[in-house]
């Protein structure tokens, strides 16, 4: 459960994510909502030493991944020694503390 | 369309500004363009002010309005023109269609922010509030991290390394040094930042593989131009400098949707926009400010303007091309990296500088003989970029 809903274009296949009113490609009006599937594999990733305020954390992880059926995300990567190309289990946690309440979003840790 | 003269220029000093506030800090650079344009009384027709975030910074809306009223330009036409980091050249791609299409005869462009009267994080905050709510934001993406993630691939694709990137700063600085306009009046050495086994203190990590020295600092700072036709140009006795191309192109939003995210596509076709309007090709320009606000950008966008092949900028960097008195000096300003990066302001102190140097009056870091100039304001990462070809006509 990866807490996120894709878009399949109905006309041309395009995964997208996030929503777009149109396919990116076709233009198509009609999308199937995925979700994301399989392993996630780290594209790209930043450790970040420093936060925008509300943040006060060093090193935070964050890293754009692909699952297995394409859909293509940003998340909060929960490894201490990140690769490009390592696979990775997707889960919904808390990402984020805002107005005092947690905040969901992608979590993803490295597969063993 | 009609042609368009830069007929003047203005800037003040990119810093933390101490005394003064917004409107202030635009009105003063304002005043400068139309008194460097020595318009005098003549009537100005509408003024368009690049500002990213007076609300978020300093907590004051409809700030166009306040500067027409600061400067006595009633009933001049006046807006705020927001595009994230290139409003700034948006503003004065609004100035050029203005006078271009015969609506307007004079126009005065400000781009102006005010980020230091927030504390950094939040700075840093603000300008984050650009990438995508859900599916960016929330995770504590800022336009660091977006350039870090950019960074990795880029430099594993192309083979650019730490010391590269710590060129483009060196050489950046080495040039604010020169402007004394620039926020960061300070020699760097590669040992001091990236060598030394103590360089980590110096220069600590921002957004990993980005360093402090590969970031723009957070500044104060407006900068303006003033735009009419040839006729009113020449009858004002100012050099015929033109804007002879524009360009502007968007990309997607999220970084992750790019098929390829090493491909900065929007700056690929905004720069060949603005080449095509203008004549032009990359090996007429003699002078080019790039945004820098990351020393990645630097090389990524010296490449895909056309300057040079993919994956040979770092080279052309190392070989001192980009250097004042290089074939091809590349932000003799400083750039983002030393002059600052106040948001709105950029894309106008870019035009500024070049006009400078097509009129020759750039002192210290003047290019030799530089007739034709090239200017890229980079919105967002990457998603809303503008490009200018400036020219010197005889
Ligand atoms: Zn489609």
């Amino acid at each position: 459960m990866t807490g996120i809903t894709a878009y399949k274009c109905n006309k041309c296949g395009l995964v997208m994510y996030p929503k777009h009113f149109r396919c990116l490609k076709c233009k198509g009006r009609e999308f199937e909502e995925i979700e994301p599937a399989g392993d996630a594999k780290l594209l790209t990733y930043t450790v970040v030493d420093q936060l925008p305020w509300g943040m006060d954390e060093r090193g935070r992880v964050l890293g754009i991944v692909e699952f297995a059926n394409g859909v293509k995300a940003t998340g909060l990567v929960k490894a201490d020694d990140p690769k490009l190309g390592m696979k990775l289990k997707a889960e919904w946690g808390p990402v984020r503390v805002v107005g005092g309440e947690p905040a969901y979003g992608l979590t993803l840790i490295p597969k063993k | 369309m009609r042609p368009v003269v830069i007929a003047g220029v203005g800037m003040i000093p990119f810093e933390r500004t101490e005394e003064g506030g917004l409107v202030e800090m635009l009105a003063t650079a304002g005043l400068n363009a139309l008194v460097d344009a020595g318009v005098d009384d003549r009537p100005v027709d509408a003024v368009y002010l690049g500002n990213m975030a007076s609300g978020l910074f300093n907590h004051q809306e409809a700030v166009a309005s306040a500067l027409v009223d600061s400067l006595a330009l009633m009933p001049a036409a006046a807006e705020r023109v927001e595009n994230g980091p290139a409003s700034g050249g948006s503003a004065i791609k609004n100035g050029f269609l203005a006078v271009a299409s015969g609506f307007s005869d004079i126009v005065l462009v400000v781009g102006g922010e005010k980020m230091r009267e927030v504390i950094g994080p939040k700075a840093t905050d603000i300008v984050a509030t650009m990438t995508h709510p859900m599916a960016e934001y929330v995770y504590g993406v800022t336009l660091p991290a977006q350039a870090g993630m950019f960074a990795r691939l880029y430099m594993t694709k192309y083979g650019i390394t730490r010391h590269h990137l710590a060129q483009v700063a060196i050489k950046n600085q080495n040039n604010g040094l020169l402007n004394p306009y620039a926020h960061i009046q300070m020699k760097i050495t590669e040992e001091g930042i990236l060598t030394h086994p103590q360089a980590h203190i110096n220069n600590p990590v921002v957004a990993d593989p980005l360093y402090l020295y590969d970031c723009c600092p957070v500044s104060d700072g407006a900068a303006a131009v003033l735009l009419t036709t040839p006729e009113i140009a020449k009858a004002l006795k100012k050099p015929q400098v033109i804007i002879a191309g524009v360009g502007q192109a968007t990309d997607t939003h999220a970084l992750q949707e790019r098929e390829d995210p090493t491909d900065l596509k929007a700056v690929t076709l905004a720069a060949k926009k603005a080449f095509e309007m203008a004549g032009a090709q990359p090996k007429d320009i003699d002078v080019a400010e790039l945004h820098d606000a990351f020393t990645i950008l630097e090389i990524a966008e010296s490449e895909h303007a056309g300057f040079f092949k993919k994956g040979e900028g770092a080279q052309a960097l190392d070989a001192g091309v980009t250097q004042i008195g290089g074939k091809l000096p590349i932000n003799p300003s400083g750039g983002l990296k030393a002059r600052g990066h106040p948001v709105g302001a950029t894309g106008v102190a870019q035009i500024v500088e070049l006009v400078w140097q097509l009129r020759g009056t750039a002192g210290k870091r003047q290019v030799k003989e530089a007739q034709t100039g090239f200017s890229l304001n980079f919105g967002g990462f990457g998603n809303n970029v503008l490009a200018f070809v400036v020219r010197r006509e005889a």
